[in-house]
């Protein structure tokens, strides 16, 4: 893999075109493009690439940029777009009809607070908000995690066993707008690390349908549950795909899950993009002196990894969620799941499941804010309401 | 790790700069990191830029909050601020003019590096005049503090696509940077920035997200300040060019006739004879073709209607002497201030040069006589055949309130041409006058014609319709160097007259009935004092020559005959004459100014007037000193096209070389297009606002707004954007720091 440096949206856009490129034999490739900060480094990257078999097509919203991807793939081209923060609001009833048509669209949602009031820094809440259309959704730490995962995320929603359409997140301007040091692939290995892309509904000139039409209420509900069932194959798909990813480029990226230090931690956290790299570092100090905590990075939320999170926190008798998002009414989402995740198991009793909202609206979690969050979490015997931590900028 | 903060203004390159430092790193073997902190884009506005440099993997992704060293790219945003966190042994690298001894009160007992990298960007055409892009240029400075290689330097900025520019610029920095460890006790840091959330940001307690008045965000303010467009600036008569041409390009004419007739009662002979300066320093110039000044102010005098003239009203009486443009000019000014205004000329028709010294293909009489009736129309007294001497002038000046006296330049200039010259020599003015009345017959003779001024090259032409064959023009410089009008050289060439460069005549002497001229061949020398280059003799063998030929004529300038002078009077700044029994006298025109261009004497003409004025009256019309002028640089050519002029048809060479009928027509409409109206919507209107509404149209903020021609900003909303300023095509909104 050719060393470089770029900033995240450019290693974005580069692999972008390369897993396009990839399908050149079969149907090739095909995305909508809208602009919006702080994505749109991706897209002007995208449009100035020729590529042998496909195309970007500028559209006047981001609406219409998932309907192009949703042709493109019922086609049986490898679709892929990107957009952020309100661009994803608007663009919601396409996602979910990507997501129930099993199309195996990959998106880059490059996570931005959704105004009003307007902001362009990073928080979750943008993708999170679309985490029931159906997609799978990967939250990556930085500039390799990302250059590695949306190579995975195609294989994976590709895989005849998902065909799910997949969702690959980083942190706007933290990621998308920092240049740093990034292996890339060349075209060769991602041509070998990705299959041809096959839809088996996609439409044919040959045998004229139509998909998508009324469903009755019983082939409806079926239908979701089919996507239920592909969902929970994904853990097992992703662990194919890492060991292909292994055997292609000679190192195995994170998974589901990456932990840091839980083998034996009373106290662990959990956190996802680039708060888990400031996480580690925290985590990796305290250790050293004689801390027992440790640290799990989600990246996958949906499907979200259940049975891994419970094995990877095993006796830890403190967990404590770091959401960089907020569910109004409720708390952070990720907090959400962990909790339901212990609902019903005996694991659940005498933890402390504490949520901590931090760095909305693009604050700076520095190691000192993540120390305080550890020290709060270290104190307490009992879990409260979710705890708010306001970082400036 | 090392850990860098670069302090500057949005618009100046900082994070690219970060990323270029980063990219150095890289290629030396290092891991990097480099971002920017983006917050509402706004030009000139402070931001931060960061980046990491490590041996290891970064991971922090946190923003610089104990830096190494500091980069400060705007000299405004030095202060003890930019100390925060900054770790002992750190750099200071400011871009600023001064040494790093003079910023030694904010930075005692630092390291401190300065370059001038502003200058240094100006001078390599790094962003444009008015926002210098410095990032490229500061790139050296900082690699030479931070001991980068300067190859990872270059590697760095062609790896990113920059110019040969940027290249230099960075390595004039690299080689200008001065550095020191400044003496004294290490200066405080201001109080570092604070991470902690605001108590809070809402004014109300329901939570309703703020409600912000934008302007509370502005670094900069926009100002609305009209310029002085170049042609302006440069009509020796003070037309407002401008203006007038936009009247015209409104299909105005009689609008466009009125702004002339306000500096300049001969609109239709400026519109034929001017050399126009105004065309020369158009900023279409360069860009593709210059307005056509001079047929326009030809076309709105021949269509456009003159106004009722005004009668005098003053008692103050007033004598001008001579008729010229300068005359004509005062007398037409004070007559339309009230002033009673006599008007004496020797010969017995009025014009002075503008009659006797221009042929009537270029200036047919007819316009001549319409203006000067014009101006007589104004309640003007004229007195033809009046010779004014000293004792006149003095009888005038008891009998008047003021007298102006312009009567040009009368002494001609000679050239002995040795003792049996004189039968076939003769001055330029005098044959011109007497061509006009085809009062000299020349048909079939020789012509000489000695000079390159307009003189010069009217002799020539008129000899050439007069039947002279060959007529040869000899001057002592180059084509380049001759103070004719460019287009008439062109003319008079194309019509057949021959130009000889670098030759002056020496002698002349009689042979069998022709005359043999004697010529010295010249070449250019060193600039004289005029700042063109001095003609010296050449000293070769055929340095000389001669030719044969029927008649020479001398256009070789002329003088002022100052006779008419009081003896031991002295002239003011004002150029009214001090030690005088009688009424003031002011003098003007050529014979004061010796501008040689009728739109000079006009210019004189009106400045007497206005000084004339202000002497009887008190009131003084004399305008403020003018806006700097909008050159080239004020005007945003990306919203323009190019785009040809639209030319006047001149008759062909075959039939004017026979005729004094006039060379030149005017532009003139063809179906379906009002050529005069397209020719004037050229205009760039440099400098002057012509409401065309761009700055409204694009204000993202939507806080401008006209009423007429009043623009209003709302500075409550503003946020300093500078959008207004850039979209501006010509150069009136101005951004000014708050």
């Amino acid at each position: 893999m050719p060393r470089t440096l770029l900033t995240g949206n450019h290693a974005a856009g580069r692999v972008l075109a390369l897993a396009g490129e990839a399908n050149r034999a079969a149907r090739g490739c095909c995305g909508g493009a809208y602009p919006i900060t702080p994505q749109t480094e991706i897209i002007e990257y995208l449009r100035g690439v020729n590529f042998t078999r496909g195309r970007i097509v500028p559209v006047e919203s981001e609406h219409s940029a998932m309907a192009v991807c949703i042709g493109a793939a019922l086609a049986g081209a490898r679709a892929f777009t990107a957009s952020s923060a309100n661009g994803l609001s608007y663009m919601t009833e396409n996602v979910f009809a990507a997501g129930y048509y099993r199309l195996p669209i990959v998106m880059i949602a490059v996570n931005r607070t959704l105004g009003p009031p307007w902001n362009i820094w990073v928080d979750q809440g943008d993708s999170l908000a679309l985490r029931d259309a159906a997609w799978l959704q990967f939250y990556t730490e930085a500039h390799q995690d990302l250059v590695d995962t949306i190579l995975l995320a195609f294989r994976v929603a590709e895989d005849a066993r998902v065909l799910l359409p997949a969702m690959v997140a980083l942190d706007g301007f933290v990621v998308s707008h920092t240049q740093m040091v990034v292996d890339l692939p060349t075209q060769e290995q991602v041509d070998a690390f990705l299959p041809p892309c096959r839809v088996p509904h996609a439409l044919r000139a040959d045998h004229p349908a139509t998909v998508g039409g009324l469903t009755w209420p019983a082939e409806t509900a079926h239908h979701r549950r089919e996507i239920q069932e592909a969902m929970e194959r994904v853990p097992a798909v992703l662990e194919e795909a890492l060991d292909a990813f292994e055997r292609c480029f000679g190192r195995r990226p994170s998974g589901a899950l990456a932990e840091t230090q839980t083998e034996d931690a009373e106290t662990v956290l959990i956190s996802c993009n680039t708060m888990s790299r400031t996480l580690r570092d925290v985590i990796r100090a305290r250790r050293e002196a004689g801390e027992k905590v440790g640290m799990i990075n989600c990246k996958l939320f949906r499907p979200f990894p259940r049975q891994a999170l419970l094995d990877s926190i095993g006796q830890a008798t403190r967990v404590g969620v770091l959401d960089r998002n907020h569910s109004p009414g409720s708390g952070g989402v990720f907090w959400q799941e962990v909790a339901a995740t212990f609902g019903g198991t005996a694991q659940r009793d005498g933890r402390v499941i504490q949520d901590y909202i931090v760095g909305l609206g693009g604050g700076d979690v520095t190691p000192a804010v993540l120390n305080e969050v550890v020290d709060d979490l270290r104190r307490r015997n009992h879990a409260a309401a979710p705890v708010w931590r306001e970082v400036a900028l | 790790m090392t850990e860098l903060t670069i302090c500057g203004r949005g618009g100046q390159g900082g994070v690219t700069l970060a990323k270029l430092i980063a990219t150095a790193a890289f290629q030396r073997g290092q891991y990097s990191q480099a971002f920017g902190v983006y917050a509402a884009e706004r030009s000139g506005a402070p931001l931060a830029a960061y980046v990491r440099i490590d041996d290891r993997e970064i991971t922090n992704h946190n923003q610089v909050r104990q830096p190494d060293h500091v980069i400060v790219l705007d000299r405004t945003l030095v202060g003890p601020q930019v100390l925060a966190g900054l770790k002992p042994d750190g750099w200071i690298i400011v871009n600023t003019a001064e040494s790093p001894d003079e910023l030694s009160s904010i930075f005692s007992g630092w390291h401190v590096a300065t370059v001038d990298a502003t200058a240094i960007a100006v001078a390599n055409k790094l962003g444009t005049r008015a926002v210098p892009i410095v990032n490229t240029t500061m790139l050296g400075a900082v690699a030479r503090v931070l001991t980068f290689d300067w190859e990872q330097i270059v590697g760095a900025l062609q790896s990113a696509r920059f110019s040969e520019a940027n290249l230099a610029a960075a390595r004039t920095a690299y080689e200008a940077v001065r550095m020191a460890l400044l003496p004294g006790v290490r200066a405080a840091a201001a109080c570092a920035k604070s991470t902690a959330a605001p108590a809070s940001l809402f004014d109300e307690n329901v939570g309703a997200p703020p409600t912000i008045r934008t302007g509370a965000w502005a670094t900069r303010r926009p100002h609305r300040e009209q310029l002085t467009p170049p042609c302006v600036a440069a009509c020796p008569a003070g037309n407002d060019v401008r203006s007038f041409v936009a009247e015209l390009g409104k299909n105005n004419v009689d609008g466009a006739l009125c702004i002339l007739l306000e500096t300049s009662p001969l609109p239709g002979v400026c519109g034929r004879v001017c050399p126009a300066p105004c065309m020369q320093r158009c900023n279409r110039n360069p860009f593709d073709e210059s307005v056509q000044v001079r047929e326009l102010e030809r076309y709105a005098a021949e269509h456009g209607r003159r106004p009722a003239p005004t009668q005098p009203w003053r008692a103050s009486r007033v004598a001008v002497v001579g008729s010229g443009p300068a005359g004509l000019s005062a007398t037409y000014h004070l007559a339309r201030l009230g002033h009673c205004v006599s008007l004496y000329e020797s010969r017995d028709e009025l014009g002075g040069l503008l009659r006797t010294g221009i042929p009537a293909y270029r200036l047919p009489r007819d316009v001549l006589d319409e203006e000067i009736s014009h101006i007589l129309r104004h309640g003007v007294k004229a007195h033809l055949g009046y010779q004014v001497d000293r004792a006149t002038l003095l009888e005038l000046s008891r009998r008047h309130d003021a007298v102006f006296v312009a009567t040009g330049l009368q002494e001609l200039r000679g050239l002995d041409l040795g003792p049996r010259a004189d039968g076939f020599v003769m001055q330029g003015v005098d044959f011109l006058d007497r061509a006009r009345g085809f009062d000299i017959a020349v048909r079939g003779e020789r012509v000489v014609v000695i000079g390159g001024g307009n003189t010069a090259v009217d002799a020539a032409r008129s000899a050439l319709r007069l039947g002279a064959h060959p007529v040869r023009i000899f001057y002592r410089r180059t084509r380049a160097e001759m103070p004719a009008i460019g287009e008439e050289i062109d003319e008079a060439l194309a019509e057949g007259v021959e130009l000889q460069e670098l030759v002056a005549p020496l002698a002349l002497r009689p042979d069998n009935g022709e005359a043999v001229l004697t010529c010295a061949r010249l070449a250019l020398g060193e600039p004289d004092q005029t700042g063109r280059p001095r003609p010296i003799p050449l000293t070769s063998e055929d340095a000389q020559f001669d030719i044969r030929c029927d008649r020479v004529i001398l256009a070789m300038g002329q003088g002022r005959d100052i006779s008419l002078l009081p003896e031991g009077a002295e002239v003011r700044m004002n150029g009214a004459l001090a030690g005088w029994a009688g009424a003031p006298l002011y003098f003007g025109g050529d014979f004061a100014t010796n501008d040689g261009t009728v739109a000079a004497a006009l210019g004189s003409g009106r400045r007497a007037a206005w000084h004339i004025h202000l002497a009887l009256t008190g009131e003084d019309l004399f305008p403020p000193p003018l806006q700097p002028v909008a050159s080239a640089e004020y005007v945003h050519w990306s919203q323009f096209d190019h785009s040809s002029a639209h030319h006047a048809p001149h008759a062909p060479p075959v039939q004017r070389r026979r005729s004094f009928v006039e060379v030149r027509q005017s532009l003139s409409d063809e179906p379906g297009h009002n050529v005069a109206a397209e020719e004037a919507a050229r205009c760039l209107s440099c400098g002057v606002c012509n409401l065309c509404d761009q700055c409204i149209e694009h204000c993202p903020e939507g806080v401008l707004r006209r009423d007429g021609d009043c623009f209003r900003f709302d500075f409550d909303y503003c946020k300093g954007c500078g959008v207004c300023a850039s979209q501006c095509p010509r150069g009136v909104i101005h951004m000014a720091e708050l």
